[in-house]
């Protein structure tokens, strides 16, 4: 019955199989040799000579068939195996467990409030078109495309921490310290998504059954919120899933900004030490996660609305 | 003004090219003018950008700094002009790469069209929603990070947005009655394509050259803000509000002077992007009412 479902289905699963390859070849594609770099770091930093370098290569199964690698490193994977980090010696997976929720809660809350902007402005400015609510929006999304968010976050910061001194400008803990960091990532999508409403809106209340309703007695807004909206959630929905790359770009940053331990700031934390192992982890976890919402979307939306479920 | 003159460049160059529209080779010699403009900005720096005297730190704006010095005693203004022609030069590179093999991909699976075209639109589609930092920031991490790793990793992410909006112009123009005209004619394949079809797609291609540029600009200040592509001290925007995140309290303009820049830097941008835009539309009606 599900049909659409499935389809999408096999397309995410493709999509992590692809993902599990290219996050399998970073590490065999950067620059230098792979083994040396292990064992650079194993051994404190002395250069391993060229029979140590064989020896250990063998002794790990480093010189199989790149595909046979690939399903033994796979394999590591799903028994939660991400490597050894180059820098602290610990399980990647540790360290990402440590780190993953405290992402989700920023991504989470900062989406909801990207949503709570979004939705009512969207709909203000379906409801007058060219109006002053309207002419605010847009404007506002067109000077945020020009602004680099990290720049904008400084300024948030020096506002109101450093200045009104409401705030705290770094750290996690308490709700006062996830308050920048949410507007932050909320503010660099609502206005997207408050456009995409508008415009979906408007497209909306061009069809037949909103001008029944309206003839049949219904007001401007009754007609909007239960006729207009319903249809418009399935779209807003699919865009809300696909502004999550956003939702992780922003993160990087303002994790970085903040001060927040989350894993944006440990992917930048193990690029510039050049920790491979963790790289490929924080890889494989962000798109996962990204890959893993769309497909949520998906199933929110055929829940939500009978003819996504239909069979294509 | 001189970019506004660049205009009257467009008859001229046409003559060298006959099948490109002149009004295309006036847009194009209004932005390699507006590209030339920036590129010239560091022989107007009143000092030199990299020399640090500790003497002059935190100097106020005044006569001999116009906009004072950071925390190292550098000339704020003088890095900046510098960070313009970095800025320019590496987002164009970029851009250059993206497009040349963004539009190669996309013209081909536009003409090829079928199985291909399909999994090659699939992957580009796959890849432009990806979170494009967070890939970047990866890719050229692996690459190991300095300037020519964040130019690579950002044309790999940017290239896909190309070869969509070329494959679509590419399969919109291939049915027009022109490129049926000349294949009637008998002439061959790539004489077509670069003689006919070229021409009619060089404009829309420069519109989204200039908007892409500013996405581009917009990423690798992000990146360098956090440390890859640029060495520390080295004058680029980003990495400029980096070092001077530790004074944003006692010295604010210090931060804000290059963000300002961007921002500006960007609306200048997208703004040219409007121009060509409407440019464009000009060409577009010309072909109703030919006037060159």
């Amino acid at each position: 019955m599900a049909y659409r479902l499935w389809v999408r289905l096999t397309h995410a699963l493709a999509l992590i199989v692809f993902i599990s390859v290219a996050g399998f070849a970073l590490l065999r594609l950067m620059p230098g040799d792979f083994v040396e770099i292990l064992l650079l770091s194993q051994m404190d930093g002395t250069l391993p000579d060229a029979s140590q370098v064989a020896r250990f290569a063998e002794a790990n199964g480093l010189n199989d068939p790149l595909p046979v690698q690939y399903f033994r490193w796979l394999g590591a994977l799903f028994q939660g195996d991400m490597g050894i980090s180059l820098v602290t010696r610990a399980p990647v997976i540790d360290d990402i467990v440590l780190r993953i929720g405290k992402s989700m809660t920023l991504a989470v809350a900062g989406m909801g409030l990207a949503l709570l902007i979004a939705i009512p402005a969207g709909i203000l400015c379906a409801l007058y078109p060219g109006g002053r609510i309207d002419r605010v929006c847009t404007t506002m999304t067109v000077i945020g495309m020009s602004i680099p968010n990290f720049w904008y976050a400084l300024l948030l910061a020096l506002l109101f921490s450093l200045v009104l001194g409401w705030l705290p400008s770094s750290g996690h803990g308490t709700l006062a310290h996830a308050v920048l960091p949410t507007l932050v990532i909320a503010t660099s999508i609502a206005g997207v998504l408050a456009r995409y409403i508008r415009s979906s809106l408007l497209e909306e209340l061009t069809e037949p059954y909103i001008r029944t309703a309206r003839a049949k007695g219904l007001g401007k807004i009754r007609t909007l919120l239960h006729h207009g909206v319903p249809n418009v959630v399935p779209g807003v929905l699919t865009l809300t899933g696909l502004q999550f790359a956003r939702v992780f770009d922003g993160m990087i940053i303002v994790e970085t900004l903040f001060a927040w331990p989350g894993i944006g700031r440990f992917l930048v934390e193990s690029l510039l030490n050049r920790d491979y192992p963790a790289i490929q982890g924080c890889f494989l976890v962000i798109a996962t996660a990204y890959i893993l919402v769309n497909l949520a979307v998906d199933v929110a939306i055929s829940i939500y609305d009978p003819r996504a479920r239909e069979i294509v | 003004m001189a970019l506004a003159q660049s205009f009257a460049l467009g008859p001229i160059l046409g003559r060298f090219a006959p099948g490109v529209s002149r009004r295309v080779w006036g847009l194009a010699a209004f932005v390699v003018v507006a590209i030339v403009a920036v590129l010239i900005l560091p022989f107007f720096a009143p000092n030199d950008p990299f020399h640090s005297q500790f003497l002059h730190r935190l100097q106020p704006p005044g006569l001999d700094y116009p906009l004072g010095t950071d925390a190292m005693g550098r000339c704020v203004f003088s890095r900046l002009l510098y960070g313009a022609r970095l800025t320019t030069l590496s987002a164009l590179l970029v851009v250059a790469l993206a497009a040349g093999f963004g539009s190669a991909v996309g013209c081909l699976t536009g003409m090829c069209g079928g199985f291909i075209d399909r999994v090659v639109m699939r992957f580009c589609e796959g890849v432009s929603v990806l979170p494009a930092l967070a890939i970047c920031m990866i890719i050229s991490g692996v690459l190991g990070l300095g300037l020519q790793a964040v130019i690579i990793a950002l044309a790999a992410v940017h290239w896909t947005d190309y070869a969509r909006v070329m494959r679509n112009v590419v399969m919109v123009e291939r049915g027009k009655t022109y490129v049926t005209a000349a294949e009637a004619l008998g002439v061959p394949g790539h004489r077509i394509a670069m003689r006919h079809i070229l021409p009619n797609i060089a404009a829309p291609l420069l519109t989204l050259g200039t908007y892409s540029l500013s996405w581009v600009i917009l990423s690798f200040a992000g990146l360098s803000f956090l440390g890859l592509g640029v060495e520390p001290g080295t004058p680029e925007w980003g990495r400029m509000i980096a070092e001077s995140r530790s004074h944003l309290r006692e010295y604010p303009r210090l931060v804000l002077a290059p963000g300002l820049t961007i921002v500006g830097f960007v609306i200048a941008i997208n703004m040219l992007g409007d121009v060509i835009g409407d440019r464009f539309r000009d060409t577009r009606a010309s072909y109703f009412h030919p006037k060159d």
